[in-house]
């Protein structure tokens, strides 16, 4: 009971303590500038950038690899060469992220010689690009982990990571994609599966605050835009006659499809509405839970220049919010990645229903 | 806003990435562990079937062999009853036999002393008669030992004789 005790009253010294420092070496490190701008701060750390920021360094990054396809061809430099407003020339070309003020803020733009900025074919392996290989490499490590040891050790019990794997593949396996698509679930489930990994792992990954974690991978649009794509692509490409039946010449009575064709128009908005409520759905979630974390997180330096009283009673709360939602960001790792292949098997099974059955689409909205 | 406008860069990796990734799972991931474990899932369904089975068979095997059990000891019971009977039978007979032989035996003895004792009687009366005869034969001699009473026998023997014939 006292150990209890002592253990809350440490962690309260040190959570008082810690801001007031912090706070001072941000300040003394901005050059005594000591106005924080939060939303400057959101959005940094929820955007995509060019090197991998380390704890406790503002000005150290990772440096990554910056691919440019410019007027004059390829350029391949570290992005530690751009870092801090520094502008690099390479060959002939003059390269610097644009500044605050630029249409182009953040982003490596080329100097053309009368002054105007040029944004080249950026291919760079920014944090996001980087954080997603990881996960790519993880995903493979896993699964082919998992393909191996039903090679060589067929018909035993699958014990440890093989397990816990196991009981993800058999959720989404046997749980989503069979249920939804029968007989074709085979077919499918390889593309499926691949989603919910890449998805989970992404997830997680994110959630860790230091290097291999930490970047907001599926909360950026770019990212769910692909993989709707991808879900798009299969569901129509793979779409067999009935289903193009449906769209073009649906079930209705004569009048909403002749001479106006209203539900043909509405059945083809339908196609391109699912995948963008797939992407958004995705992003929307992932940037949220992300977001409320920094918040909460910057409250206590935005409280900070209100005193110490004030500052170590919002950071007691603070940090039990953010733990409590990074809590909540796990479980909603989990669901999002579920929803996503549970949404993209509803959509695809749309595409191979053979016999007519009225199913009305499911909306599901969060 | 940038976070809403989809990053070139970001999305061309992604593609590749995914395409990468989606390939090589295709080819060495999902079909061999789906198939692996759906075949297992088979196997151990089979394999709870086959022990159920299993075990109603040697529950059935078991009371069989329980029926057999109880009628094998029936059976040695009456066996054993049986048993007890043909012995007292057999002695009852041995006893039967015995008796008879004995009283054959008996039998014979009787027999074989009675001829004894007629042979012994006959010989008996023999002798008593030999001996009466010579007894009486010195008794005659003395008494014919005159002229007169031997006549007097004769003539009565001779009397005899001729009541006889």
């Amino acid at each position: 009971m006292i150990k209890k005790h002592l253990l809350a009253l440490i962690a309260l010294v040190v959570t008082l303590a810690y801001p007031s420092c912090a706070f001072a070496s941000a300040s003394e490190s901005d050059g005594g500038e000591s106005k924080i701008n939060p939303k400057e701060i959101i959005f940094e750390h929820l955007g995509d950038a060019y090197g991998w920021e380390v704890p406790f360094n503002h000005h150290k990054r990772i440096p990554l690899p910056v691919i440019l396809i410019g007027k004059d061809g390829f350029h391949c430099f570290m992005s530690s060469k751009v870092e801090h407003g520094k502008t690099y020339t390479d060959g002939g070309a003059m390269f610097k992220i644009a500044g605050k003020d630029s249409e182009y803020k953040g982003k490596i733009v080329e100097i053309l010689p009368d002054g105007t900025e040029y944004r080249p074919w950026d291919i760079s392996i920014t944090k996001n690009v980087c954080a997603l290989f990881i996960a790519v490499i993880l995903v493979i490590w896993s699964v082919v982990a998992v393909a191996r040891w039903h090679k060589t050790m067929n018909y035993k019990a699958p014990r440890k990571m093989v397990g816990a794997l196991e009981a993800l593949i058999d959720f989404i396996y046997n749980g989503v994609i069979k249920p939804t698509l029968g007989a074709k679930a085979m077919k499918f489930a390889p593309y499926l599966l691949t989603v919910f990994f890449l998805i989970l792992y992404l997830n997680l990954l994110g959630l860790i605050v230091v290097f291999p974690g930490g970047a907001n991978v599926t909360g950026n649009i770019a990212v769910t835009l692909v993989l709707s794509i991808f879900t798009f692509l299969i569901t129509n490409l793979m779409g067999n006659k009935h289903y193009w039946k449906e769209i073009l010449w649906p079930d209705v009575p004569l009048w909403l499809k002749f001479p106006l064709p209203i539900m043909p128009v509405i059945e083809l908005f339908g196609i391109f509405t699912k995948p963008a409520a797939l992407t958004v759905r995705l992003f929307a979630n992932m940037l949220g839970g992300h977001m409320i974390v920094i918040v909460l997180t910057l409250l206590i330096f935005i409280f900070a220049a209100m005193g110490p009283v004030v500052t170590g009673a919002t950071t007691v709360v603070s940090m039990a919010f953010s733990i409590f939602m990074l809590i909540i960001d796990v479980l909603v790792s989990f669901i999002q990645a579920y929803v996503f292949t549970m949404l993209s098997t509803l959509f695809i099974s749309f595409g191979q229903e053979e016999h007519h059955e009225h199913e009305h689409e499911k909306t599901v909205t969060q | 806003m940038e976070l809403f406008t989809p990053d070139f860069g970001l999305i061309f990796w992604m593609f590749v990435a995914f395409a990468v990734l989606f390939l090589i799972l295709y080819k060495w991931g999902w079909p061999v562990i789906l198939k692996s474990m759906e075949s297992r899932a088979d196997l151990i369904d089979k394999g709870v079937e086959y022990a159920q089975s299993a075990k109603e068979q040697m529950e059935k095997a078991r009371e069989q062999s329980e029926k057999y059990m109880a009628e094998a000891r029936a059976k040695q019971a009456d066996m054993l009853r049986e048993a007890d009977k043909i012995k007292t039978q057999i002695i009852e007979e041995a006893r039967k036999s015995a008796q008879v032989e004995a009283q054959k035996v008996m039998d014979a003895a009787r027999v074989s002393i009675e001829q004894e004792r007629k042979e012994a009687q006959l010989q008996f009366r023999n002798e008593v008669s030999s001996f009466a005869l010579d007894i009486a034969a010195k008794v005659v001699r003395k008494q014919l030992s005159d002229e007169k009473a031997q006549a007097h026998l004769v003539n009565t023997l001779l009397d005899e004789m001729e009541t006889k014939n």
